[in-house]
């Protein structure tokens, strides 16, 4: 059976370099960790820190497929995809699991670099540039807990990257070239992502980097 | 970026290889490669060092914390105060030669230590001295002379040393 199809944009080229930065940056972060690299921990940190925000705020004023509001949904359209009532060549973005996957995703890399920020100590090494909001005691504890919140972070890559093999592998479903050229093949008629506004990519990344410069300077005047 | 760590980074690039092990420990003390200790254990001052500076590190944070309240426990941070003390005292025992990252070892400890054996000495004896005057201030039970004493022996006494003889590229 031979399904009519055509390749329409699924996702814009924000998204795409947001995704392709994270993937690239996330293991840079470890690694950068690992050797004591700090000069280079903590500058990459703000950027993923920038990406992360420029991602929250694409989720409100991006492209369709870039929205919450368009993948985000209830137990009920879940339980639904997951009884097998859900066509990928009739549905553009994220399916209702993978949603999920998405925001579980977000969050806990934004748990990890929120952490980074508070983590460290004065005397010993370097500091996140929020580390002397908080006490002493505090900042120990969840500098503890960065140290091994990684794995959680290495986790949720490796849920993804299982998840991606086996829609890959199992269901035949083209999800890598779509996320590097944007395109991807649905059945015909099948409407397309909307365009992305370059005045709201411009504001959104103009306000990701300026909170991540903000923080990079102490968050004044929190700080 | 030092030897190690290209070597570690190299090490690590499959991302996806640690992954599937699913256990970060993995790679750090996998390589037979990774230093003369292969397929011996590496030296014991390494973890005794080690453990060492964890402990006077939270000996410190006793103190920072117990200064950050309202009414500090001064026999608290006069316990603190005697550990650091005794254990900055230990230092000098725990850093055999040939034990550098640099040797290849799971460490932070620069190979200077060895190069600049007078420069180590002093900065540990400035911070055995700045732990003396910790111990003198917490005694007199001023909890603004013990917040002097925290200024002084992080920056003359850890930090110092740090920045000479540990890696640390903040």
């Amino acid at each position: 059976m031979a399904t009519k199809t055509e390749a329409v944009s699924i996702w814009d080229l924000p998204v795409r370099v947001t995704h392709w930065s994270l993937a690239v940056l996330v293991p840079i972060m470890w690694i950068t960790a690992e050797n004591s690299l700090w000069y280079w921990h903590t500058r990459t940190g703000h950027v993923v820190l920038a990406l992360l925000i420029f991602r929250v705020i694409w989720g409100f004023v991006g492209t369709d497929t870039a929205r919450f509001a368009s993948f985000v949904r209830g137990p009920a359209r879940v339980l639904a995809y997951l009884r097998g009532d859900y066509d990928a060549k009739r549905e553009v973005g994220h399916n209702p699991l993978g949603a999920l996957a998405v925001i579980a995703m977000l969050s806990v890399i934004a748990a990890q670099v929120g952490m980074g920020l508070f983590a460290g100590d004065p005397y010993d090494g370097a500091t996140g540039p929020l580390n002397a909001l908080v006490g002493v005691g505090t900042a120990d504890w969840i500098t503890d807990t960065h140290e091994w919140f990684v794995y959680v972070v290495f986790g949720m890559i490796a849920l993804h990257l299982t998840a991606i093999a086996i829609y890959v592998g199992v269901r035949r479903q083209k999800l890598v070239g779509p996320m590097v050229v944007g395109k991807g093949e649905v059945a015909a008629g099948v409407e397309g992502n909307s365009r992305a506004s370059l005045g709201r990519f411009l504001g959104a990344a103009v306000v990701a980097v300026g909170v991540a410069v903000w923080v990079w300077f102490g968050a004044w005047p929190l700080g | 970026m030092t030897r190690t760590a290209i070597v570690r980074l190299i090490a690590a690039t499959p991302l996806i290889a640690l992954l599937g092990a699913c256990s970060g420990e993995a790679t750090e003390d996998a390589g037979p490669e990774e230093g003369p200790a292969a397929g011996g254990e590496p030296p014991a001052e390494i973890a005794q060092r080690q453990d060492n500076y964890e402990a006077i590190g939270d000996s410190f944070k006793t103190i920072r914390e117990q200064l950050e309240g309202e009414a500090p426990d001064m026999a608290a941070i006069q316990t603190a105060a005697a550990d650091i003390n005794t254990r900055l005292q230990r230092i000098p025992d725990l850093f055999p030669e040939g034990t550098s990252m640099e040797a290849g070892y799971d460490t932070e400890a620069l190979a200077a230590i060895w190069e600049d054996p007078d420069g180590f000495a002093e900065a540990t004896q400035n911070a055995i001295a700045a732990s003396e005057e910790m111990m003198a201030a917490a005694a007199t039970g001023d909890a603004a002379a013990v917040g002097e004493q925290v200024g002084n022996l992080g920056l003359n006494g850890c930090k110092a040393c740090h920045d000479k003889f540990r890696v640390d590229d903040d």
